[in-house]
């Protein structure tokens, strides 16, 4: 009776493509997610560069701080898109238990990850273009082609690490009001160490050292650093590409023994 | 009912959460086509018992077959053959009622036609509607859309009409009781027990974690054959004669009317009526109640001391 040859499941990657149309179509029809995906990024670029006078706060030289500020607030998009997006759709979801009836379908748990993953990969790289678009016509931010690919790389890395650990913080994080602060609460101060809105070539060295560990900073410092005219190579420290690929591993296998897809308090127990 | 193994098979089942038994030696079977109601208090234990056939919850041990697959390891073959309404809630607001149900029959290999099932929930008028904008019994029907839509070989209906209005509710079991006749196997957790009473073919009641009476509706607590009462009243020229020898109790008089418990209602009729005859009287506001489902089930369950509230 279990052999059903008529039943036989539907293609996994039509499936992928779904979810992510999907939650794209959620994420244009949330006011907060696209004020935050979208408005928030280019807001801090805008004001950042209106309050710093160019010649202040010039970095790489005599590089603009626009320069510096573009991929910098790119890095910015990616954690948003990425970290705190994910955690707050994911925790929504599973809270008012959409999760719990998806996995009451014959849709693959990881066919539902890989969605919201292909959602973070579009709008990271709809609003950072966005961002490099901005800061090219009205900061007068030049785009060093020779580098760009620097740029691809770091971004890709970024995606993913963020994404995973994203997905894996809503495994503590209890009900949807705690979604977003303990988003900002955590993604705010990686990104202060982390060179994303200022330079930190004046922070404290033991600063910098704590920073290089956690995974925006790598990130971020080579997003920058394929803006910077002066960058001839590949521009994260092999230290720093471990760090990023430690943490998303870590993510990943918090993830596999403890996503959580019904609603409620943490239990460490399976149920 | 045919020759087929039945849809559901559950022997011995038991699950703990740490130290607390929250099911213990449940067995019980459903038939192909059938509908079996799961009835008891809050905190029985039929939730964990329907979720660990959904595949949602993992057992402590017994067996369960559902289709033939274990539940716990079946997958998306599984899934592909079962349809869960839940309790409450699950569905993006901001997706208009066409676009979500498109969405979940996408998710299978043998889907139903969309406009079909829409507007078999009653819901075509407001298809274009945004999920949030829909009052709770549209709700529930979407609810019910979204586990029809994989048309599926087993439905699992937790509560399926809370929210809707009397006309909605006919409506719902005219469609379930549909389900029936095309073959579908429907496990039924409802607290109306006139639901149940219209829609099951049997009833299984939990309390504390057991399964404590299994039967139809008709016969559940012995109801078919024990617990009839008949009341009248005497007419002033019978008032002081005796009342004749018969297969009852020792009636209960209450302000003139007199009660009688017995589980041989015909023949107590029989004698009383023919009494009367004799007598050229006639027994006033005669009535013969039968026990309804509730005072059964009541009475199994014994609510009034035993409810505790907990969820299980």
């Amino acid at each position: 009776m279990a052999d059903n040859p008529a039943r036989r499941s539907r293609l996994v990657l039509p499936l992928a493509a779904g979810q992510v149309r999907y939650q794209l179509t959620l994420l244009v029809r949330s006011p907060l997610g696209f004020f935050l995906t979208l408005v928030v990024p280019l807001l801090m670029l805008v004001s950042l560069n209106v309050i710093t006078p160019g010649n202040a706060a010039s970095v790489w030289g005599k590089q603009h701080y626009a320069q510096f500020l573009t991929p910098a607030i790119s890095a910015f998009c990616l954690l948003n898109a990425c970290y705190v997006t994910t955690i707050t759709s994911i925790v929504l979801a599973r809270e008012e238990g959409i999760l719990k009836r998806l996995r009451g379908t014959p849709l693959p748990a990881w066919t539902y990850l890989a969605g919201r993953s292909g959602t973070a990969v579009v709008t990271a790289t709809v609003s950072t273009g966005i961002i490099i678009a901005t800061g090219v016509v009205f900061f007068h931010v030049t785009i060093i082609w020779r580098e760009f690919g620097y740029f691809t790389g770091a971004f890709g890395l970024g995606i993913g690490c963020f994404f995973l650990l994203g997905a894996a913080v809503t495994v503590v994080i209890p009900k949807t009001d705690t979604a977003l602060p303990m988003a900002f609460g955590t993604m705010l101060p990686l990104a202060f160490v982390s060179d994303v809105f200022f330079s930190s070539v004046h922070a404290p060295h033991w600063l910098h050292n704590v920073a290089s560990v956690l995974p925006v900073a790598p990130v971020a410092r080579a997003m920058e650093a394929a803006f910077n005219p002066a960058t001839r190579s590949w521009p994260m420290p092999t230290t720093g590409l471990l760090a990023v690929l430690g943490w998303s591993a870590a993510a990943a296998a918090v993830i596999a023994v403890a996503f959580r897809w019904e609603p409620g308090p943490v239990r460490w127990r399976a149920s | 009912m045919d020759d087929q193994p039945p849809a559901i098979v559950v022997t011995g089942l038991r699950k703990d959460y740490g130290r607390l038994r929250a099911v213990e030696g449940v067995s019980f079977r459903v038939g192909h086509g059938e509908i079996y109601a799961l009835l008891g208090p809050n905190g029985a234990g039929k939730t964990t018992t329907v979720e660990i056939l959904e595949g949602h919850r993992k057992r402590t041990s017994g067996s369960v077959r559902v289709l033939g697959f274990d539940p716990a390891t079946g997958g998306r073959r599984f899934r592909e053959r079962i349809g869960i309404v839940l309790q409450s809630g699950g569905i993006d607001a901001e997706l208009t009622v066409r676009e979500i149900v498109a969405l979940y029959a996408s998710f299978y290999a043998r889907p139903r036609d969309v406009a079909e099932t829409i507007e078999q929930v009653g819901l075509t008028s407001k298809r274009r509607a945004r999920v949030r904008t829909l009052s709770g019994g549209q709700l529930r029907r979407l609810d019910l859309a979204l586990a029809l839509v994989g048309d599926p070989d087993l439905l699992f209906l937790d509560e399926p009409t809370t929210g809707f209005d009397p006309n909605a509710r006919r409506d719902a079991w005219e469609m379930i009781a549909g389900l029936r006749r095309s073959g579908t196997t429907v496990l039924l957790t409802s607290h109306y027990l006139d639901e149940v009473q219209h829609l099951a073919d049997r009833v299984g009641v939990m309390r504390r974690g057991r399964l404590v009476e299994e039967s139809t509706p008709d016969a559940l607590g012995g109801r078919d054959t024990a617990g009839t009462v008949i009341s009248f009243r005497l007419p002033a020229a019978l008032a002081d004669e005796k009342l004749p020898a018969g297969p009852w109790d020792e009636p209960e008089r209450h302000d003139g009317e007199i009660i009688m418990r017995t589980d041989q209602p015909t023949r107590v009729l029989l004698a009383l009526t023919g009494w009367a005859v004799e007598h050229g009287a006639e027994l006033e506001a005669l009535n013969v109640v039968h026990p309804s489902l509730e005072d059964a089930y009541l009475r199994i369950t014994d609510e009034t001391t035993a409810g505790d509230g907990s969820g299980r």
